[in-house]
């Protein structure tokens, strides 16, 4: 039988046994002849080469199965999604403080649980597989760890002290998986130095294949990055592990698209993308208002036809079906009091303070910043744009302006920019971004603004609906909530930690009803 | 006529029964004896409220922690893992620095193995009183920086620290060989009566009362030579 149809024969087998996860027909690839899988957006590749070459020792069929059995585990169990591969990755990383070494150990630890599981659960050809697979140095623990804990022969001999130290860890158990591979990397830390040393992965590739985030669709790691935006405790958390892997990320989501900030000729600015993917996590609802009146005219009541008046208007239903003055009746058309564009979102002027007193969003999480950014996400997503002014002391040139824009990628480098100086805006700079249509405006600060009482009258004299956020809680936001408790314009709302943020209401205005 | 069903037959389904999970369930039964021990010990201790380093409530302490552990079948993985229980762990709810830095080192002394070797730098925890009263006959070797009281009473073993140490290390040592790697604080082998230190780094401040033994730094012999000239 051909290679392709022993391939999908043993496919539907190994789907059915896995309960046919969601996963495209696998194929054969040209690989590397030591490493036999590749998976790149869900797309299992089998090395044909591999197939080849091992087949001198172990069935056709055993190999396929076996390598299939593999890869449908590592979808369906661990590491499950992105979000639990790159959380694995960052705590081997802290143990192993380097790259290459935290990757490969995270590779080896998905690989025990993956294959552990699918040992544990089905009748499947991975043992015969793994007894016969050429072994590194590194493998050889592995597989030695795999012998005790599945209880077969893989034919390895020795490293008794590591296999039973590895051994130990409840691999199968998810809620344990971080600790698990911290201890696991700390235990096989003097192997991958020494692999390391003589050449890295390079001399020994994982026969198993490598993992990386390219093995996620596009939408798996957007979800991913989102769910470890969320979980970071600190903007550096999540740099750190996406700077690892920037290029595959990018490779994965392919250039150019707006949602990942990136597009050609950009790196990946993990800043930025921290800010897009955790403001994912947050959605703000905005208030919707009359955009303008349309002027038309519309059937207001009924008079007596008239010869004369066009025929058009006449009403058939009233008329009693005659044609006859002043018997017929037709309709008198008045100009519309309703308008004409149903409701709709204006665009949004966005005020960041970013002077010394605010949170570097560079280096620690800022609720001013994220507080923007779900701002300007909701303006966005309903189609309006959103024009930045980011200042601090305006008058020593701490202001960052961007006009109307619905780049997305545009719009968060503008409200991350950070200046760290004084507090001090212009009022003219703002009333430069008023446009046709009165745009929402949207404020946040901690009020500690050296000219408030400028901002305080320009609001008052303004007709838009403001939405003033502040962060923290001051005499001055004290002062700013007085002077505009008669302003039924102005919402005003109070950040103190990341929940408060989706209680914020965009263009709220008080009591008014639409 | 064809059941439409018939694709939804019931699958067999027998789950293995891996080694791993004997192995594991094991562990875990063995921990919790070491933490029952432990929570004893705390109890015991606390009801003082203050735990201050005084020979006998140190002595008294590790006699306590002794009769625990005696009676528990462990190996040196459980204690490199009750470590990282002490380090962040929810099963245990107080940690007391002192009694748990004892308990680890009746642990480690009354354990069968000659070479004991922990791995602590992974730990945020700064471990006390490790090595304290170790044997004749046993290496302790500890990786990382660990805390205050390193090696105090040593009882004729091996201490290795490839790390730092920190204040009173050695103090009251009786015999027996500290080496550290790295740097050691004040008060380094205060009280000691006999045995050597080597420190590979520098020594922040060599004990005002040393009574025997020898002290060296970076290679150099710092005590009995400069002693009193600290």
């Amino acid at each position: 039988m051909a290679m392709d149809d022993i391939l999908k024969d043993i496919w539907d087998r190994v789907r059915k046994r896995h309960l046919f996860p969601e996963l495209p027909s696998p194929k054969y690839g040209q690989g590397e002849p030591r490493v036999g899988l590749d998976i790149k957006g869900k797309q299992i590749s089998i090395s044909r080469e591999f197939v080849e070459q091992m087949s001198l020792k172990l069935d056709q069929d055993d190999i396929v199965e076996g390598l299939l059995d593999h890869a449908v585990s590592h979808y369906l169990y661990c590491p499950w999604d992105l979000a639990t591969h790159l959380k694995l990755y960052a705590e081997a990383k802290n143990v192993l403080k380097d790259k290459q070494m935290a990757q490969i150990a995270t590779d080896y630890f998905m690989d025990i649980v993956a294959d552990t599981h699918c040992v544990g659960q089905f009748d499947t050809p991975l043992t015969n597989l793994y007894r016969r697979l050429n072994k590194g140095r590194l493998d050889e623990v592995v597989h030695a760890v795999l012998q005790r804990i599945w209880g077969v022969d893989l034919g390895v001999v020795g490293h008794t002290d590591i296999s039973r130290k590895l051994s130990r860890l409840p691999y199968l158990d998810r809620k344990y998986w971080t600790e698990s591979i911290r201890r696991f990397a700390g235990a096989i830390q003097s192997f991958l130095e020494n692999e390391t040393k003589q050449g890295g992965e390079a001399n020994s590739p994982n026969p198993m294949g490598r993992h990386t985030p390219g093995q996620y669709s596009s939408q798996e790691i957007e979800e991913g990055l989102m769910q470890l935006a969320n979980e970071a405790a600190t903007p550096d958390e999540f740099k750190e592990i996406v700077r690892d892997f920037e290029t595959e990320i990018l490779d994965a989501t392919r250039l150019g698209e707006e949602a990942m900030g990136v597009g050609p000729g950009h790196s990946l600015d993990a800043d930025i993308l921290y800010y897009m993917k955790l403001a994912e996590n947050y959605f703000i609802p905005i208030r919707k208002k009359p955009m303008q009146a349309s002027g038309s005219l519309y059937p207001h009541h009924h008079i007596p036809w008239e010869i004369g008046h066009p025929y058009q208007d006449v009403d058939p239903w009233t008329s009693f079906g005659k044609f006859m003055p002043p018997i017929t009746q037709t309709w008198q058309r008045r100009e519309g009091e309703v308008f004409g564009r149903e409701e709709g979102v204006p665009d949004c002027v966005l005020i960041i303070d970013s002077s010394g007193s605010m949170t570097n969003p560079r280096q620690e999480l800022s609720y001013a910043v994220l507080g923007a950014a779900c701002a300007c996400d909701a303006y966005l997503r309903n189609d309006a744009r959103v024009a930045i002014y980011n200042f601090s002391d305006v008058d020593a040139g701490g202001r960052k302006i961007l006009p109307y824009s619905d780049n997305r990628r545009d719009i968060y480098r503008a409200i991350c920019h950070y200046f760290g100086g004084g507090t001090r805006l212009r009022v003219e700079n703002i009333e430069t971004l008023q446009c046709d249509g009165m745009p929402d405006i949207f404020l946040i600060t901690d009020m500690q603004i050296t000219n408030l009482q400028l901002l305080i009258q320009y609001f008052n004299d303004c007709e838009n609906r403001v939405t003033a956020v502040h962060v923290g809680d001051n005499k001055h936001v004290r002062e700013f909530r007085r002077a505009m408790d008669l302003n039924p314009n102005v919402g005003i709302y109070a950040v103190e930690e990341k929940s408060d943020i989706p209680r914020i209401v965009l263009g709220k205005i008080r009591d008014f009803f639409y | 006529m064809r059941n439409p069903f018939q694709e939804f037959q019931t699958v067999s389904f027998k789950k293995k029964n891996l080694p791993l999970s004997r192995i594991v369930r094991a562990k875990q039964d063995v921990m919790a004896h070491i933490l029952e021990g432990y929570l004893n010990l705390v109890e015991a201790e606390a009801k003082d409220f203050v735990w201050l380093v005084e020979q006998s409530r140190v002595l008294k302490t590790y006699s306590e922690a002794v009769k625990y552990v005696q009676s528990l079948n462990y190996d040196q993985d459980d204690i490199e893992e009750f470590c990282g229980e002490l380090d962040g762990s929810t099963k245990v709810p107080y940690v007391i620095e002192g009694p748990a830095g004892i308990y680890v080192s009746a642990l480690v002394n009354q354990l069968s193995d000659d070479r004991v070797v922990l791995r602590l730098k992974d730990y945020q925890k700064k471990f006390h009183l490790l090595g304290y009263r170790l044997p004749v006959g046993k290496t302790l070797i500890l990786q990382g920086d660990i805390g205050d009281f390193t090696g105090t009473g040593l009882a004729g073993g091996c201490l290795v620290v490839e790390g730092s140490a920190g204040n009173w290390c050695g103090a009251g040592m009786m015999q027996g060989e500290i080496r550290v790697a790295g740097t050691a604080g004040w008060k380094t082998g205060e009280w000691m009566k006999a045995g050597e230190i080597h420190v590979e780094g520098w020594i922040r401040g060599v004990g005002q009362n040393i009574l025997g033994g020898r002290i060296y730094e970076q290679g150099k012999l710092v005590s009995p030579q400069h002693r009193g000239s600290q």
